[in-house]
């Protein structure tokens, strides 16, 4: 018998005392978790669990382009493939890429390519492997950010690292770190994307309404946590070797 | 027929091979700061030019990390030695190679690297005889791929390698041609110079003290042979330790108290 589940959403997304539902404040993120080089076999890796979602992401590269047809020769490609597990939502997700893993998995592509040097390979393909175990909202975001970290765990020459967060507007309030409910039953949803090289925006996309004095209102709070998870990253990507060299040196080499 | 001249190697000291890679790694100069990418490096580019691994930004102000590596000022360059990537082939190098494919034309050889290396039959046997002399010699057809075989590992030279093309390979010259025995195993690119040491150091040490025959490539694959299971385990293990702890401070005489432990613990002197 197959499990039904009714699409109710709560009528307030606040609760009672101000707080979300999930017993945030207005712009606290989920806890974030990241892991360097989780998978042997993959040239670069990274797990990244941020609030409910669960997301693995494998790099390979630079090689060969299969099938031989899409490789370019002035530069190199870069190739991303996104892909939800079947047990990662409510439902069971149909296991063949659909529209919507097709469309993330370009855009996903088109925020990290201005990281990389592809003029450099030409005839070549990075591609990073995406898989999302747990779905809540803001895969897309969770995914840039991991992917970013698999990059440069590859040992890929890199502009610099690349942070997404999703921020939005629920009840009527700007929030930052958007969870899964929030997405569908809240009035607009924006996922951002920095790269730190240049502090531009390299992924803005949009679902909602909002005016445009909350838009640049809510860019600004996205950047502020987009601050705090960039330190993450760099973190994780440093504790990887300190943990090692700190085994060793008995303290003195402390940075 | 076999030619026995160019194969029979003579498995002797490979260390001066890569001599000016060593300087790089093995520096007391370097500080064991690991940098991300798109960290900055400094703010002073009036004193300090870009070197490896490192950029400028866009408007010149700041030098920037592209590796995840470790930071090293030498002179007035910044460079960053990566502690994570890939080999990319120079002309001179001298790698170990996997033939995956070959045709009556030429042999195609995977060197760890994006592209595949190309071993065409003219390189892999010695030419006596001086160009364009038609003594009529009873061997004057050309050279065919009856040599090796698919699955052979060789010891190669890069004749050519740039960005586009594939890189050319050769088997004549000292130590290289077909290996009929030892193991190989494969490490990541960037800790090779630690794997050598400064001036061979480390490698002199392993191979002493496992009483082993090693030679190691540029691509990240190195060859070795003991006199017996235990020692080429032993051997094995302490490569991995090196790989893993490349980037520590006192590399050599950890490495040499490892050896000597687990040879207690392991029963083999």
């Amino acid at each position: 018998m197959p499990l039904i589940i009714k699409d109710e959403y709560p009528e307030k997304l606040f609760r009672e005392d101000g707080k979300r539902l999930d017993g945030r404040d207005k712009h606290e993120l989920r806890p974030i978790k990241m892991e360097v080089g989780v998978l042997k076999n993959a040239d670069g890796s990274a797990y990244l669990e941020w609030g409910n979602n669960k997301i693995f992401c494998a790099v390979y590269g630079p090689r060969d382009v299969h099938p031989h047809y899409l490789a370019k020769p002035d530069k190199g490609i870069l190739r991303v493939f996104y892909r939800m597990a079947t047990f990662s939502v409510f439902d069971r997700k149909r296991p063949a890429p659909g529209r919507r893993e097709k469309e993330i998995s370009m855009v996903l592509g088109d925020c990290l390519e201005p990281l990389l040097f592809l003029e450099l390979y030409p005839g070549n393909s990075f591609e990073v492997f995406i898989n999302v175990m747990d779905a809540d909202g803001g895969t897309r975001c969770a995914c840039v950010t991991a992917a970013a970290l698999a990059l440069a765990d590859a040992g890929v020459p890199m502009r610099s690292l690349v942070t997404a967060v999703a921020v939005g507007k629920i009840d009527g309030e700007l929030v930052t770190d958007l969870s899964g409910i929030e997405d569908k039953a809240g009035d607009a949803d924006l996922p951002c994307a920095i790269t730190w090289f240049n502090e531009e925006i390299s992924l803005l996309q949009f679902d909602g309404s909002m005016d445009l004095k909350e838009f640049d209102e809510v860019l600004t709070l996205a950047k502020n946590a987009l601050i705090k998870i960039h330190e993450i990253q760099l973190n994780t990507l440093k504790n990887k070797y300190i943990a090692i060299q700190e085994e060793y040196s008995g303290g003195e080499n402390k940075k | 027929m076999e030619n026995e001249e160019d194969e029979s190697i003579e498995e002797t000291t490979t260390d001066n091979d890569e001599g000016e890679e060593i300087a790089e790694f093995d520096g007391e100069e370097i500080s064991r700061e690991v940098v991300v990418p798109g960290e900055v490096l400094t703010e002073d580019t009036k004193n300090f030019l870009p070197g490896r691994g490192t950029i400028l930004n866009k408007d010149r102000t700041k030098i920037i990390s592209l590796n995840i590596g470790l930071k090293q000022i030498n002179k007035n360059y910044i460079n960053v030695i990566p502690l994570k990537g890939f080999y990319t082939p120079r002309a001179g190098d001298k790698v170990i190679a996997l033939v995956t494919d070959k045709n009556p034309v030429k042999y195609r050889l995977d060197i760890n690297a994006k592209d595949e290396g190309i071993l065409k039959p003219k390189n892999t046997v010695k030419r006596n005889r001086t160009r364009g002399f038609r003594g009529g010699g009873s061997d004057s057809a050309a050279p065919s791929t009856d040599k090796y075989q698919i699955g052979d590992i060789l010891i190669v030279k890069v004749l050519s390698a740039d960005r586009l093309n594939q890189p050319e390979l050769t088997t004549v010259g000292q130590y290289l041609g077909k290996r009929r025995d030892g193991i190989v195993i494969s490490i990541n690119p960037p800790k090779i110079p630690r794997v050598i040491g400064r001036n061979g150091s480390m490698i002199k040490m392993l191979k002493n003290l496992t009483k082993s025959n090693i030679f190691v490539t540029q691509n990240g694959r190195i060859w070795l042979k003991g006199e017996n299971i235990a020692y080429e385990r032993l051997l094995i293990d302490a490569i991995k330790k090196i790989e893993r702890e490349a980037h520590t401070v006192g590399l050599t005489d950890r490495i040499s108290e490892y050896i000597d432990n687990e040879k207690k613990i392991r029963g083999i002197n």
